[in-house]
């Protein structure tokens, strides 16, 4: 190994490498210039020194394992198996010195200020090893070098005799241990994690590099070694993280000398974590190495996020920032001649470096996305999070900002306030629309009965489409009279104006959208609120009913039919062999209701519901499908009733049955297993069971000692509903505002009078996806939601 | 018939929801940001009323012009 490290160096590294520069006595005077402080920054400072050189071998390809060890009473030792500092007499020293001496006690000595023997060098930091023996009580220097072992000496930065050839040996490399000067810095024990960080660091930043540190202080010790290099790095920042893709992307390039790697993933939290290396020093303040990486960055996700058409619907524009968050990233750059600026010096201010690095990771980058398109639109998708999330908090702090229709109580205008000052004992009614608002303000309890009228905007999309929305206007006139704030800070339960919060809405279409609206921004701006119990809905009634003077206010057509079949069970008998009257013959209203809606809804679907209604005379049985002679015995039975009919008869391999399509004046019936098993049919069936009770058509009905008959159970239905309904008169009430304020009081603001419907958690909870669905850009799922949850209703609305 | 009626016995909440915003699976309970998994989530969703992004079609282009939303809350 050392044979062939040896011969591929072409221009010896030898003593007239050596310059000679003077001083070190300066260094011990103003020990800060030269490492920063004497603090414990500056202590860490004098081992990163020492290792900068042998990590400088490592770069230019001499050296692959460095050991570094702490020893129990505070100094250092950094070996290395590097081609060790020359030993040989330095040309152009007068004082006919070792190069190696030259190195430990010039100040600003070192192979490094001719680029030709280092191209790179790392630890550069205008000092080197010599400002360590300075500032040291003592240094042992050992180098290993041709098959000869040098030793040499030095106190506080003074030789103590001569380089000394002490032995013979089959390795090579430098041994320096040194013990910082206990006069010099205001501390000297070394921390174990700092060593350790910055170790780890620099294994990651040079591939292939072994560092290995002891702590014989406690017996600690690590090893890194990283054959990923800052690929390893990225993950290794990464690793409690969730990455949006699981490689890092790993750009490396070289020209003019100068090398430059990136290597970055994204994962799925919001900060940014960028490390900006240039040869191997950690650039705190950046420069032009990570301009040059995030002016390509932003470019290229800009350029690829219009050309993919990802950001067609969306509004804001994907910033440098925005395409930084949830970034881990390492840049490493390595050029010859560094130069530093900033504060602290961790700046790198070499200007040709930005547009190379741009240029380099702008292709490198566009290819790597051109092949990789799941990545890029992920990444393209968290940019775009961000910059929503950008303009988002920029649009809350408007919401939150207090100006507008406020009076000189901080209150809006629109809220007409109730007297009681307890939350306890105050109520405030939502309600929407004008005229509703208006009856509500005439009809409540001032004392403690607050309202405020909202209204829906309505936003003519296209023809014949309206779309309902809150304005932000309103909102904000909501959150202030609320009382409670908004936003994760802001927000204060216990500033609640009010602890019964009720949404009055008009029970029609619009109205429920409203409510919607309400509810969903409840729950997800102020679950509390709900969780608090103080979330209602009014209920207003549905209908008025007037039989003579006698008027009932009713909620919901379930409580209508009841009541009309309680009307018209007093005046009828059925006879079916045995008589049936008064209240025993409501179920049977009730099931003959249920079954002949569900026909209807049959029929709305063009379904064949004389056919259907035959079958369910037929009472068949469930096996009737298996069997091709019961199959062909049933079209026969159907064929005697509708001569018309036409049939098909194809197999059901999945269910080993058939499946008959039935075809009778443009309607279509198909009867499967997927039909006969369908929830819709057994119910129908079952309702159908129980009418049995009725008897059989024709049915027989008294009435005023008169008796009726009814061919089909429709028609006893209809004449039913329709002497319940004789004498008295139903109102739809279509919105609030149809009421006056003494009926608006009386029937759903009083308190011993309402009903208000209490919203839990547990409620919206589902309903969330509900509201999601129903806002959502999205057209497809929306009308499939619609269509599904139709399905639902149908079974429930009864 | 007066009164309050409750539309279910509150239980504790232990549940999964799905954040309205990014759909990923979170927490109801000791969550700050429910039923948002996140601050970030959460704030999205507060720009969103704010710039008035949520609305909901009102032109029943739907043959069966039932409002679903409103069942959801009165069952029960």
């Amino acid at each position: 190994m050392t044979e062939k490290v040896q011969n591929i160096n072409s221009s010896e590294y030898g003593a007239s490498d050596i310059k000679v520069l003077k001083g070190l006595d300066a260094v011990r005077k103003r020990p800060a210039m030269y490492i920063g402080s004497t603090s414990v920054e500056g202590l860490h400072h004098l081992v990163y020194e020492v290792i900068d050189n042998s990590v400088d071998e490592a770069l230019a390809g001499f050296c692959e394992k460095i050991d570094v060890t702490v020893h129990l009473e505070g100094s250092v030792t950094v070996v290395d198996n590097g081609r060790g500092i020359p030993t040989g007499k330095h040309p152009g020293d007068p004082k006919k010195r070792s190069a190696a001496e030259i190195a430990l006690t010039e100040l600003h000595a070192g192979g490094k200020f001719e680029s030709k023997a280092y191209k790179i060098s790392g630890g550069l930091h205008g000092v080197g090893v010599s400002v360590v023996n300075a500032l040291s009580e003592w240094l042992d220097l050992e180098i290993k070098q041709n098959g000869e072992v040098w030793t040499q000496r030095f106190e506080r930065g003074v030789p103590k005799g001569q380089l000394t050839l002490v032995g013979k040996t089959k390795s090579r490399g430098t041994k320096i241990t040194f013990k910082p000067d206990a006069e010099i810095f205001e501390t000297t024990e070394f921390n174990y994690d700092t060593l350790v960080n910055r170790f780890r660091e620099l294994a990651f930043l040079n591939k292939g590099l072994t560092i290995n540190i002891t702590d014989e202080r406690t017996s600690k010790e690590q090893t890194f070694f990283y054959e990923g290099g800052i690929v390893s790095f990225v993950e290794h920042l990464n690793k409690n993280k969730n990455s949006l893709h699981p490689k890092p992307i790993y750009i490396s390039s070289e020209k003019d000398r100068i090398s430059v790697e990136v290597a970055m993933q994204y994962n799925d939290s919001y900060t940014e974590n960028i490390y900006a290396f240039a040869n191997n020093i950690n650039t705190k303040e950046g420069g032009t190495h990570l301009a040059g990486f995030k002016a390509a960055l932003t470019r290229t996700v800009n350029s690829y996020a219009s050309s993919s058409g990802l950001v067609k619907n969306v509004k804001e524009s994907i910033s440098g920032d925005d395409t930084r968050e949830g970034l881990t990233a390492v840049i490493s750059v390595k050029l010859p001649d560094p130069q530093y600026e900033g504060q602290t010096k961790t700046k790198l201010g070499n200007s040709e470096v930005k547009g190379m690095v741009e240029s380099m990771v702008n292709d490198a980058l566009g290819n790597y996305f051109e092949q990789n398109p799941s990545v890029v639109k992920k990444i393209i998708e968290k940019a775009i999070q961000a910059a929503r999330a950008r303009e988002a908090a920029r649009k809350a702090r408007e919401l939150t900002r207090r100006k507008g229709a406020l009076e000189d109580t901080g209150l809006p205008g629109k809220l007409a306030d109730c007297a009681e000052k307890d939350p306890e004992l105050s109520e405030i009614f939502i309600v929407e629309g004008e005229s509703a608002g208006g009856s509500a303000k005439q009809g409540r309890d001032r004392h403690n009965q607050a309202i405020l009228p909202l209204k829906g905007k309505i936003l003519n999309v296209e023809k014949a489409r309206f779309d309902k929305m809150l304005a932000s206007e309103e909102i904000k006139i909501l959150i202030t009279a609320l009382g409670t704030g908004i936003g994760t800070e802001d927000f204060d339960i216990e500033k609640a104006r009010y602890h019964k919060i009720v949404i009055m809405t008009d029970a029609d279409v619009d109205g429920s959208h409203i409510r919607t609206l309400l509810l969903t921004f409840f729950f997800r701006q102020m679950p509390q609120v709900i969780e608090q119990g103080y979330l209602y809905i009014a209920q207003p009634p549905l209908f008025r009913v007037k039989k003579g003077k006698k008027e009932k206010y009713i909620q919901n057509e379930g409580e209508l039919e009841n009541m009309l079949f309680e009307l018209a069970a007093d005046e009828i008998e059925i006879h079916n062999g045995k008589l049936l009257a008064g209240k025993e013959i409501i179920p049977y209203i009730r099931n003959l209701s249920r079954f002949e809606k569900l026909l209807e809804w049959f029929a709305r679907r063009k379904k064949d519901t004389a056919v259907i209604k035959a079958l369910l005379h037929y009472d068949l049985n469930k096996d009737v499908l298996k069997n091709k002679g019961d199959v062909q015995s049933l079209i026969r039975r159907l064929k005697g009733e509708f001569p018309d009919i036409s049939e098909d008869i194809k197999e059901d391999e999945e269910h080993q049955s058939y499946r008959i399509e039935l075809k009778r004046e443009g309607l279509r019936l198909t009867i499967d297993d997927a039909f006969m098993t369908s929830p819709d049919f057994r119910e129908l069936s079952s309702l159908f069971t129980e009418l049995r009770g009725l008897g059989h058509p024709p049915y027989k009905l008294k009435h005023n000692s008169e008796t009726n008959e009814f061919k089909s159970s429709r028609e006893l239905f209809d004449f039913i509903l329709s002497l319940a309904k004789k004498g008295i008169s139903i109102q739809r009430y279509k919105g609030l505002g149809e009421m006056n304020p003494q009926q608006l009081w009386e029937t759903t603001m009083q308190p011993d009078k309402r009903t208000l419907l209490k919203v839990t958690i547990e409620d919206l909870v589902k309903a969330e996806e509900i509201f999601s669905t129903l806002m959502g850009d999205q057209v497809e799922p929306r009308k499939e939601f619609i269509e599904q949850h139709a399905l639902e209703v149908r079974n429930l609305d009864i | 018939m007066p009164g309050i009626r409750r539309a279910r016995k509150d239980s504790k909440l232990l549940m999964k929801i799905k954040c309205p915003t990014c759909k990923k699976k979170t927490e109801w309970q000791d969550n700050p940001y429910r039923p948002f998994c996140s601050e970030r989530c959460k704030l999205i969703d507060l720009g969103a009323w704010a710039s008035e992004a949520y609305k909901i079609e009102s032109g029943l282009d739907d043959e069966t012009g039932q409002e679903p939303s409103e069942k959801e809350i009165h069952n029960d």
